[in-house]
């Protein structure tokens, strides 16, 4: 067996019911995608397949002999960030950034094939993928930005200039 | 000042992006075992043999540790705090929750070291076990904890008191008395990144420790307190969490995989299924939360009695560090001057349970701001009218004796009815936090009132 993974050709060795998963973090070192449950249920595993956004824990190796596996490794370099990459970094998109490789594969699949979804697609979208830090806004609004194509990785600089804080409570330090 | 307010890229964001943050599963050294767990099958139960001989025979199984490897078994997570050592990091005697750990296993794959816990020789002497912390005082309830069924290290007492002024005079006093029970339950913290550590022995003795702990020193002092060590022969190496929220306060697999290292001499690393995060690691506590209020029929809130049971699980861990944050905030954010709490430390056959996010405190505010609505729509008073004339305003002295120098309800309940567009009367919404006069000082706030230095009236 053999598949090619972020553009490198790759010899299988492993046994054929061992999981992609297993093969890419501790055969490959390709540690991006997580083992957050191993079941297929918080979706921190998903990978590209052959251009479709898979879970590699619940994927037997036998099932991707040939394939072309993408993973955020191969999306950008932190020189050239994809855009979804950058939406989600602008965005604050990724707080622990444990579940975030497994969101900007769904998001980045999203983008590519609809590119013109709604909020609803991009909830649904999103939906086999648990974050447990962010509350899901910034995730979403970082979709939403990749998909209006407005966030560049230029623009991520650092800033002194204090924005304007609306004072919410009255005679509070803010 | 300047950051305020700016915004800034975070320091960790293009790694987050890009998949090069590297947490404690991502480490890489040559040669490292894998770990699992005899955890007990049962919520309660006596140990009457452990024999790991035949498991330790399994080719490719380098260390079993038992018990009997820990220079110091029990220990206690906030002994520097008064709280007693109670725990065992490893089952001796009796096993008290399901998932609790008793062996641990170091072997070449998770395959062979899941074959060794299996090959383990155990037997276990079953006996009842309790959840209902309602039950606890009753005459039934099995003995769980060597302590008793309920923490006994407040001072002098079993549960943590406040008192302060007339209870029964307010109680007299009252046009109504408004009771109510609250029992927030437990919460599993989830983090996507399960418990993890990777323990490597270095060649100078030392033992470098990948950690995914949110408590870098305090992790340093537990595994250096059950090992017997100096604290300057371990070396941590962490900050890269996977979420945490509380759950990895408490240093789950750090001690250990140290054991297991320092016996096999080889690395170590175990990283936790899902299902045991969810069976064995610890939880947010539920609670048992009963609230009387004596009121008076225009809003006034004269005097409260609570009672609170705080679920420990099968052990002390946090819990009597959480139930005094509670006991500090039972009055939320609003003036009550008679009060008599008390709150109890309940040891069950639950997993122990821990911190998370606020903990103690956002289970007797859950309490205390759905009394106030029940008192609300008791006496037929706006809920939040009854929040504002309640509300601790400057120069008010809390239950815990503390005189207020810049209290926040009003602004924050104002602020509040200002987002959501809520209609407010005039004299409600200008009111301040400025010390109590006229018709709102009336004769049961008069006494409480502190100086303007902030000393005691």
């Amino acid at each position: 067996m053999r598949f090619t993974v972020n553009g490198m050709e790759h010899d299988v060795k492993s046994p054929p019911l061992a999981s992609l998963l297993h093969e890419l973090r501790e055969e490959l070192h390709v540690t991006s995608p997580k083992a957050g449950c191993e079941q297929g249920g918080c979706g921190a595993c998903t990978v590209f397949v052959d251009g479709e956004p898979r879970r590699a824990c619940l994927l037997p190796l036998a099932a991707v002999d040939g394939a072309t596996i993408t993973t955020v490794e191969g999306l950008g370099t932190p020189d050239e960030l994809s855009p979804v990459q950058a939406a989600f970094e602008q965005h604050y998109a990724a707080q622990c950034g444990f579940c975030t490789a497994g969101f900007l594969i769904a998001a980045t699949a999203l983008v590519q094939r609809q590119p013109d979804a709604s909020r609803d697609d991009v909830l649904e979208a999103l939906s086999g993928h648990v974050c447990r830090c962010t509350g899901y806004v910034k995730i979403v609004s970082a979709v939403e930005a990749a998909l209006r194509g407005d966030a560049q990785p230029e623009e991520v600089e650092p800033s002194f200039e204090p924005e304007e804080a609306e004072v919410l409570i009255p005679g509070s330090p803010a | 000042m300047k950051a305020v307010g700016a915004r800034l890229p975070r320091y960790d964001g293009v790694a987050h992006v890009t998949g090069r943050t590297t947490y404690v599963d991502d480490v890489r050294v040559p040669g490292t075992l894998s770990v699992k767990a005899l955890r007990s099958p049962h919520h309660h139960a006596g140990i009457t043999r452990l024999d790991t001989q035949k498991a330790e025979a399994i080719p490719g199984v380098y260390a079993i540790v038992t018990h009997a490897d820990v220079p110091k078994n029990v220990y206690g997570h906030l002994e520097a705090l008064g709280i007693p050592a109670d725990e065992p990091l490893l089952a001796e005697d009796d096993v008290r929750y399901k998932g609790q750990p008793i062996a641990a296993v170091a072997a070449v794959d998770d395959d062979t070291a899941r074959e060794a816990v299996e090959a383990i020789e155990i037997e276990y002497e079953e006996r009842p076990s309790f959840f209902d912390v309602r039950k606890a005082l009753d005459d039934d309830w099995p003995t769980i904890h060597q302590w008793g069924a309920v923490y006994p290290h407040f001072g002098p007492y079993n549960h943590r008191r406040v008192r302060k002024g007339d209870v029964e005079r307010a109680f007299d006093q009252a046009d109504t008395i408004v009771e109510g029970v609250y029992r927030p339950q437990a919460i599993e913290h989830c983090p996507i990144e399960p418990q993890t550590a990777l323990v490597v022995p270095e060649a100078n003795g030392r033992l470098t420790i990948h950690s995914c702990t949110q408590a870098m020193y305090f992790s340093m002092g537990v595994v250096a307190a059950h090992l017997e060590w100096p604290l300057n022969k371990l070396k941590f190496v962490g900050g890269t969490v996977g979420g945490g929220f509380g759950g990895k306060v408490d240093t789950a697999t750090e001690t250990i995989c140290a054991l297991l290292a320092i016996k096999s001499k080889r690395p170590v690393k175990w990283r936790w299924t899902r299902e045991e995060e969810f069976l064995a690691s610890s939880t947010r506590a539920p609670w048992h939360i009963e609230i009387a209020d004596a009121v008076t029929s225009d809003g006034w809130i004269l005097g409260r009695r609570t009672l609170t049971l705080h679920d420990s699980g099968a052990y002390a861990r946090f819990s009597p560090y959480g139930l005094t944050k509670h006991a500090f905030h039972h009055t939320g954010a609003y003036t009550i001057p008679n009060v008599h709490f008390d709150g109890f430390v309940i040891f069950t056959n639950r997993v122990p349970t821990t911190a998370m996010r606020g903990f103690g405190v956002t289970s007797v505010s859950f309490a205390v701001e759905t009394h106030m609505n029940r008192i609300a729509e008791v006496l037929g008073i706006d809920p939040l009218q009854i929040r504002l004339k309640n509300a601790n305003r400057i120069g008010d002295t809390t239950a815990n004796r503390v005189v207020l120098k810049d209290p926040s309800t009003v602004p924050v309940v104002l602020a509040a009815a200002d987002r959501v567009g809520y209609d407010l009367p005039p004299e409600y919404r200008s009111m301040t936090s400025e010390r109590r006069t006229g018709d709102l000082l009336p004769e049961h706030l008069a006494g409480q009132l502190g100086s303007e230095d902030g000393g005691d009236g």
